[in-house]
């Protein structure tokens, strides 16, 4: 059995049936290959990943999905870091508009800060300095570090981050998993956390993404990882009677079947959807999570309810408990599919009042037929602005600190004052920059606020022709 | 005339044994090492057609093991006719959790006599115990009968080792129920619900029946 030595240095120890401790990728190509029906597109010499690096599975992406053009990426680019960079502003005054940008969807490229500043986590680890340090020092719970072990592998495993056994993916997961456990010791770990933290870890460093954990389980999704399980299935109760309003259609055939919501809601509302749809949607479906809270889960899945059981024609064909449950499990990729689905959830007149409202109602029926809570969550936080109003950080705490810095030549002497477009459009002109984000000598150049994911999100995301339509510099000026 | 019948069948067993491993072998005949771990709970069909007269559709439902999700195992029960019980040969713990996993079951599903469904318990992953559990097996034959298993068998996902067969042996003990309760309606017998001393005498015969595989 493949054992963990826990702390700082991950070791990987040999599991005598397998054949090493690290499966490779052209490794795991070989031993996978035409034994696993979900891999299709693999390429038989060489793996090719999707552009979010998936390497198979079904939420690879397809590519229908329109990219949006560089030159209205690189405006959101410059409108997110303006507003990154006064949070608590814009928070305060225009949350209207993070709210709508969120919307539209953040640029890969800040998504991980983002997510970070919208969730708190930010905020979280700067007022926990060294704390993640601390508790991925200490062993853990033999308990905790046995389960989380077993599901390490088993967490997007077309992913090619999270493929190989005992990768860098593998080792960050383990590490924020256990910190959790050690963190909240009476909560320990649950199934579901993993996928929530795999995809934190697709975004960012392993101490941000237990900070973004810690914000979804203890504020967005309270009670959800909890031993009973119990808030994961008031939820259900309350998606339901949601339902009734939206699609009652649906909401009729899922009663006369007697299909509890927890047969077919608790992947979705655990794993926030992170593994039911296909990436580009999750990616949009978080961005707004995480602005908007738990609202936005709850719509994607009366959306989804809706669509694929809300009309009698639809119903014809599901004359069952199972043939409706199969019918959930395999949503047709329309109802999934990006742009069709985030109009659909931003369209739904479904409030946070609604959700606190039945939220009371389920309450007092559970109480009724189930008795008291057995688990006493903290209160739900519906997104951002609510989690900013309940721990008010401080300029500090939101301060980005370089995690690269360039050292400026003495001879750009021009600090600010001189026309940069015509530069740096010269610049270009001769010869193309390595890196299509302003150029590395121009003194207002953001190079603290990128961290090497982001910038790598950047050279990945942008294609080098596009940079010409970069951000103009007036802008840049206002926006850094 | 041909007769249909639907089963609801759990897989259940501690968390990595291999549950959906053994579904997915048995189902679509395929094995990967690139399974996600299972949350809440998943289901697959199976069409066995028996014998000329008898066609079996078989809803296998994947419950996810991890203890945390026990709460919500009342409702992923309801109405299964029959289980597998999984445990993992190269883990001692999964075994000790075999009867946590049984009586889970008895107490919140029972036949419509009252009596426990029928379960085989599958001692998974094989391949990977060098000498297997031959020395166990008069031990495992003698704890299938006290803890009221229909019998018990090796198996392997990975090498298509028995999950034929240990389904096999499950669905004969669901028909012999059917039939048993079609062919017999005496009003006179009581069912009480879970254990009885009448199941473990009936489990005692049945075993005879079960190890013909």
């Amino acid at each position: 059995m493949a054992k963990l030595q826990a702390g700082n240095g991950v070791q990987w120890k040999d599991n005598k049936s397998q054949r090493g401790t690290v499966e490779n990728l052209a490794e795991y190509e070989s031993s996978s290959l035409g034994s696993d029906s979900e891999l299709n597109g693999f390429g038989n010499t060489e793996i090719q990943t999707d552009k979010y690096g998936f390497i198979g599975g079904a939420q690879q992406s397809t590519g229908e999905n329109e990219d949006i053009p560089p030159d209205v990426l690189r405006q959101r680019e410059a409108k997110w870091l303006d507003m990154l960079n006064s949070w608590d502003k814009w928070m305060a005054k225009k949350h209207k508009k993070v709210k709508l940008r969120c919307q539209k969807g953040i640029p890969p490229s800040l998504r991980s800060r983002a997510w970070l500043y919208l969730s708190g986590g930010k905020v979280k680890k700067e007022q926990n300095l060294g704390k993640f340090q601390e508790l991925d020092r200490q062993p853990g719970d033999p308990k905790w570090l046995d389960v989380i072990e077993k599901d390490l592998h088993r967490q997007f495993p077309f992913h090619e981050m999270f493929a190989a056994r005992g990768g860098y993916g593998q080792q960050d997961l383990f590490q924020v998993l256990k910190a959790y456990t050690v963190y909240r010791p009476e909560e320990g770990y649950c199934q579901a956390q993993a996928p929530i933290a795999a995809v934190l870890l697709m975004h960012m460093p392993a101490e941000d993404a237990f900070w973004g954990l810690v914000q979804i389980c203890e504020k967005y999704l309270p009670g959800y990882y909890s031993a009973g399980l119990e808030a994961i299935q008031l939820d259900g109760e309350i998606l339901f009677a949601l339902l009734k309003r939206v699609s009652p259609v649906a909401h009729r055939h899922l009663k006369k079947h007697k299909i509890d919501p927890i047969l077919y809601m608790t992947e979705w509302f655990m794993c926030a959807f992170s593994r039911t749809l296909p990436w580009a949607s999750v990616l949009r479906v978080w961005d707004m999570f995480f602005c908007e809270g738990v609202k936005i889960i709850f719509r994607v899945g009366l959306v989804l309810l809706k669509c694929m059981l809300g009309s009698q024609e639809k119903l014809k064909v599901c004359q069952g408990q199972y043939e409706t449950m199969e019918l959930l499990r395999s949503i047709e990729p329309r109802y999934m599919q990006e742009a069709f689905l985030v109009q659909e959830i931003t369209e739904l007149a479904i409030s946070e009042r609604d959700i606190e409202k039945e939220h009371l109602s389920q309450l007092r029926r559970w109480k009724e037929t189930r008795g008291e809570l057995h688990c006493k969550s903290p209160p739900r936080m519906h997104g951002a602005k609510a989690i900013m109003a309940a721990e008010p950080p401080s300029r500090q705490d939101l301060k980005q600190h370089p995690t690269i810095i360039v050292e400026v030549p003495p001879t750009t002497e021009s600090k600010g004052k001189k026309p940069k477009k015509t530069k740096t459009e010269k610049k270009k002109d001769t010869s193309p920059p390595l890196n299509p984000y302003p150029l590395p000598n121009d003194p207002t150049l953001p190079s603290d606020n990128l961290s090497p994911s982001e910038s790598e999100h950047l050279q990945k995301d942008t294609p080098l022709q596009g940079s010409n339509q970069s951000l103009s510099s007036a802008e840049q000026d206002t926006y850094l | 005339m041909q007769k249909e019948h639907l089963f609801k069948v759990l897989v259940i067993g501690d968390l990595g044994v291999g549950k959906t491993s053994i579904i997915k072998r048995y189902v679509h005949q395929i094995f990967s090492q690139h399974y996600r771990a299972t949350i809440g709970v998943d289901f697959a069909l199976k069409v066995l057609h028996w014998d000329s007269q008898t066609v079996v559709r078989l809803q296998l439902w994947d419950i996810a093991g991890q203890e945390r999700y026990g709460n919500m195992t009342r409702v992923y029960y309801r109405e299964a006719v029959g289980a597998l019980i999984v445990f993992d040969v190269t883990r001692a713990s999964t075994f000790d959790a075999v009867l946590k996993w049984k009586d889970d079951l008895d107490l919140k599903v029972t036949l419509s006599n009252g009596k426990p469904v029928p379960a085989v318990l599958l001692a998974n992953k094989s391949d990977q115990s060098r000498e297997g559990l031959r020395s166990q097996i008069p031990k495992l034959d003698t704890f299938c009968k006290e803890n009221g298993f229909v019998g018990w068998f090796e198996t392997s996902a990975k090498d298509n080792t028995n999950i034929e067969a240990a389904a096999k042996c499950l669905v004969e003990h669901i028909l012999a129920y059917e039939e048993n309760i079609t062919n017999n309606t005496d009003p006179d017998v009581v069912a009480l619900p879970g254990y009885n001393n009448n199941t473990k005498e009936r489990v005692r015969t049945r075993c005879v029946t079960c190890s013909k595989f």
